[in-house]
């Protein structure tokens, strides 16, 4: 009989009555499973010791007090919980991200994080949302977003460390532009995810905000949930002396949405039907084959975006103040170039990645 | 890059919206699991009182939420360690709250004290740089979930939970070890 797994070894120690008798009876008598068994103890004991340390951690809730605090919050307290979220979801690119995200079924989330990254650095302000685009309402006015992974990026030890810790590979830089040298840092981009459910009653809300009616919801639809999965990734950051970086080579997971039931395009469809969302950009929308595609989508005032390609895959070059970037998708993997460089120098360092 | 990373570092695993509908069992579900929620919490952060703060999060998502009330707990309490899992990611309000706490408390051994506070640090760190769901389920079972609880929170067979739960324990005491320190 082969020998139970690592996994059976533990249960026994919590629930021998879930193991089966067979396993319990070979790991009785095998020396090598009584080996394992006693480090499984060992490791189980130093992981309830470090976690149970505090002990405060185990005291007694007062649910009263809890249920009274939480019942009567202010709502400016609840804002300022939300406040982080609600600004991340203010941009209007990161905002018509989950719009398309949802409705494309593969959007513009993960180069919206990325755009974000550069906004943050003061690189491509969003001083104003633009006409258009502003009347696009932000995702959770569709239903509930919950965020249960947030975009986190953590530093690596080196390539290898990025590489192993996100499951991709990172291109070479073949030459460095000028004016950009010495060794670039490495970050991990962790997986980033959450749940959408589509409320009815929310959108119909959104709707009357607007002005406008919603249609009828078609059957099923109301309360489907959705998770939203964006990532893993990593990126080389060539630094220079300003907060802008001087270069970053960025690959990622493409977003990606997973439905519990009803057909994407019946979300797609229903929310492009809505009225109030422009119809030019409902008509691009619904242009989309909803596989692979990632609409970027800028405020023609602020960026400046062409289409160009990088490998025989078709790439928009985003331009935003002193930052040039390049985006495009190969194979689920979003890939992105950018740097405080002209769009030549861009375009020459993705076309030359090897 | 502390710039990057500091922007980047702004999630909460909590719902976003105006005015939004309550749950009519709300009061009942969150009696019923708020002590778990809070326990949770705590094993992920050590704290009780940002355990607290982490619950009052987790069931305002929840009661704007169409979860089931037959998976509530399951839900909540995976909501309840990203959620912890998350603020531990972001630090930055922990590290208040610690100093905070610091000051108000009179320790009998400040030597005692300071040990204490880096352990517990190492121990947070060691749990944020664990893979996700094995942080999760990790927690998840040492706050006393059954395997089976365990395995429909996250949506596991009963059988892989040991596994996780192994690797998790394992990678704890690896993490650890690696960075304990050198005196």
């Amino acid at each position: 009989m082969r020998h139970p797994t690592d996994g059976t070894l533990r249960r026994l120690l919590d629930e021998p009555d879930g193991v089966a008798d067979a396993d319990r009876d070979h790991i009785a008598h095998c020396p090598a499973c009584q080996e394992g068994l006693n480090v499984a103890r060992d490791d189980a004991a130093f992981a309830a010791t470090v976690l149970h340390a505090d002990a405060e951690v185990d005291a007694e809730a007062d649910v009263d007090q809890a249920w009274t605090r939480f019942s009567t919050r202010a709502p400016a307290g609840r804002a300022t919980v939300l406040s982080r979220w609600r600004s991340r979801l203010r941009s209007p690119v990161v905002a018509i991200a989950g719009a398309a995200v949802l409705v494309t079924g593969a959007g513009a989330a993960a180069a919206a994080d990325w755009l974000q990254i550069f906004q943050a650095e003061r690189v491509a302000p969003v001083t104003a949302p633009q006409a258009e685009l502003a009347k696009i309402p932000e995702l959770d006015e569709f239903g509930d977003l919950v965020i249960t992974d947030e975009i986190s990026v953590r530093r690596a030890q080196g390539v290898a460390a990025a590489q192993e810790a996100s499951g991709l590979t990172l291109p070479a830089v073949a030459e460095l532009p000028r004016g950009v040298g010495g060794e670039p840092s490495y970050f991990v981009v962790a997986k980033a995810g959450g749940t959408f459910t589509f409320r009815a009653d929310t959108t119909a809300r959104t709707a009357a905000k607007a002005g406008a009616t919603a249609p009828p919801v078609p059957p099923g639809l109301d309360g489907s949930r959705f998770r939203l999965s964006a990532g893993p990734g990593l990126a080389a950051v060539w630094a220079s002396d300003h907060e802008i970086p001087a270069l970053v080579v960025a690959r990622i997971t493409a977003p990606s949405v997973y439905s519990a039931g009803v057909p994407f395009t019946t979300v797609r469809d229903y929310l492009t039907s809505l009225t109030f969302i422009p119809d030019d950009v409902a008509a691009q929308l619904r242009g989309f084959s909803g596989e692979g595609t990632l609409p970027l989508f800028s405020a023609v005032e602020e960026k400046q975006t062409s289409v160009t390609d990088v490998g025989g895959h078709p790439a928009t070059l985003v331009q935003s103040g002193s930052m040039v970037g390049v985006v495009w998708v190969a194979d689920g993997v979003v890939n992105a170039v950018a740097g405080s460089l002209t769009a030549d120098e861009v375009l020459s360092v993705a076309r030359e990645l090897r | 890059m502390n710039v990057v990373q500091e922007n980047v570092l702004v999630g909460r695993g909590v719902a976003v919206g105006s005015d939004p509908p309550v749950r009519a069992d709300l009061e009942q579900v969150f009696r019923a699991a708020y002590p778990r929620v809070v326990a949770v919490a705590a094993r992920v952060l050590g704290s009780r009182d940002e355990a607290e703060d982490v619950a009052q999060e987790v069931f305002l998502a929840f009661g704007r939420s169409t979860v089931p009330a037959g998976e509530a707990t399951g839900w909540l309490s995976v909501a309840a360690a990203h959620t912890a899992l998350n603020h531990l990611r972001s630090g930055r309000r922990r590290t208040a709250r610690e100093e905070n706490a610091t000051g108000e408390t009179v320790a009998p051994d400040i030597a005692d004290a300071v040990v204490t506070r880096d352990e517990r640090r190492r121990v947070r760190e060691a749990l944020a740089r664990l893979p996700r769901r094995q942080a999760v389920a990790l927690v998840l079972r040492h706050s006393g979930l059954s395997y089976a609880e365990v395995a429909a929170a996250l949506d596991l067979s009963p059988g892989s939970v040991g596994t996780i739960v192994r690797r998790a324990e394992s990678a704890l005491r690896k993490e650890l070890n690696r960075h304990a320190p050198s005196d």
